[in-house]
């Protein structure tokens, strides 16, 4: 096979575009799909500073080194979980990462938030996974905020949105459907989201950190068994197999078509949000749901002692 | 005979009478864009030829959380 561009040897293939590209060649084809991104959803530009979350797998840290290489702003953001035999890893890998580019990193540690996530698995009766992301999700708007930040990217891909998009169709989510996209403008004490990624699937970011030897923290999380998120990547995977290019019209067509129908209902609907009592997030009670989840972890462990 | 290391699976197969990546993956029951193949430092396409003695590392791109 050979690189579409150049015709040496090609090292990635990409049914879903109809091509493939030799190692050289490969991230330029990477580039132009971020660049492709930023510019058409209205990211973000270079003079604004860019906060990047990073969990130190694959997407993160590909896309904190992309947007370095564009000369982007950027400052690495990774939440440490507490988590045994997991957390102290996935940190390693990250802090190494940032310091071999020469790239800022801020590191915040649930657990001096009295928010370890192994107690929160043993005193709280929610799904861990739903109050993990809550938290994380809680932190990267909070330090994007506080720090003055003009936006937070994530590294989610083609496929986790594409999943996501499924499973909140599935369940005809309304709320979940109106503000899913690769840009979500700030308002009401939330800044900016975006993702920069979304047009790529996870085997051209795993392509992409590979041939530029990144160190990618890989173990599966010791809690996430079952997620079925990932039960509809595969479903997806195999739509994609047997049709390439099927997810990206999937939600590409959201984009266009789907999401100013929901967002337009959800404007009808939608809760009024306020500052959270205790820490100031935006949330639609008294306290946000981070907050309300530290006052019960303290209780319940008070209890059990 | 080639030896295949699979991630983040931890296991290793040795397989026989397999001579291209695709029909390697067919026996991982894998579609190509759903793991990285990998030989000596080198990524693979699928319809590369495999070698008696080959070492491959199939690394699956799927994030599990």
């Amino acid at each position: 096979m050979k690189c579409k561009r150049c015709k040496a040897k090609a090292v990635v293939s990409l049914p879903s575009h109809n091509t493939a590209f030799c190692k050289d060649c490969y991230p330029l084809f990477f580039t132009r799909q971020v660049e492709t991104a930023i510019r058409r959803q209205k990211m973000f530009t270079h003079e604004e500073r860019i906060l990047v979350a990073l969990s130190g797998g694959k997407d993160s840290l590909a896309l904190m080194l992309e947007l370095s290489l564009q000369g982007y702003d950027v400052t690495g953001l990774h939440i440490d979980l507490a988590i045994p035999r997991s957390s102290e890893k996935a940190r390693a890998k990250v802090e190494a990462f940032c310091e071999l580019h020469g790239l800022k990193l801020q590191v915040l540690e649930v657990a001096n938030e009295g928010l370890p996530i192994p107690a929160i698995k043993k005193h709280i009766n929610r799904p861990v996974c739903s109050v993990c992301g809550k938290i994380k999700r809680h932190y990267f708007n909070r330090i994007a905020r506080e720090g003055g930040y003009d936006a937070l990217a994530t590294g989610h891909n083609l496929d986790d949105e594409a999943a996501r998009l499924f499973a909140n169709t599935l369940r005809w989510d309304a709320g979940y459907l109106s503000d899913q996209g690769p840009t979500l403008p700030a308002e009401e004490g939330f800044v900016r989201k975006v993702k920069p990624l979304y047009r790529l699937s996870e085997f051209e970011t795993a392509n992409y950190a590979f041939l530029k030897g990144i160190e990618i923290h890989s173990d599966p999380c010791p809690y996430s068994g079952g997620a079925s998120f990932t039960n509809h990547k595969h479903l997806l995977g195999e739509l994609e197999y047997k049709s390439p290019g099927s997810k990206f019209s999937f939600y590409e067509g959201f984009l266009k078509k789907g999401r100013p129908a929901f967002a337009m209902l959800n404007k009808e609907e939608g809760d009024e949000v306020s500052p959270c009592g205790e820490c100031g997030s935006p949330t639609s009670l008294d306290l946000c749901g981070v907050c309300r989840i530290r006052t019960a972890l303290k209780e319940k462990m008070a209890e059990a002692e | 005979m080639i030896t295949v290391q699979v991630e983040p699976d931890g296991k290793t197969v040795e397989m026989h009478k397999v001579r291209t990546v695709i029909a390697m993956l067919n026996r991982l029951e894998l579609r190509h864009t759903m793991a990285l193949i990998i030989r000596d430092g080198e990524l693979l396409t699928p319809d590369e030829r495999l070698l008696h003695g080959d070492h491959l590392l199939v690394r699956k791109v799927t994030s599990a959380g």
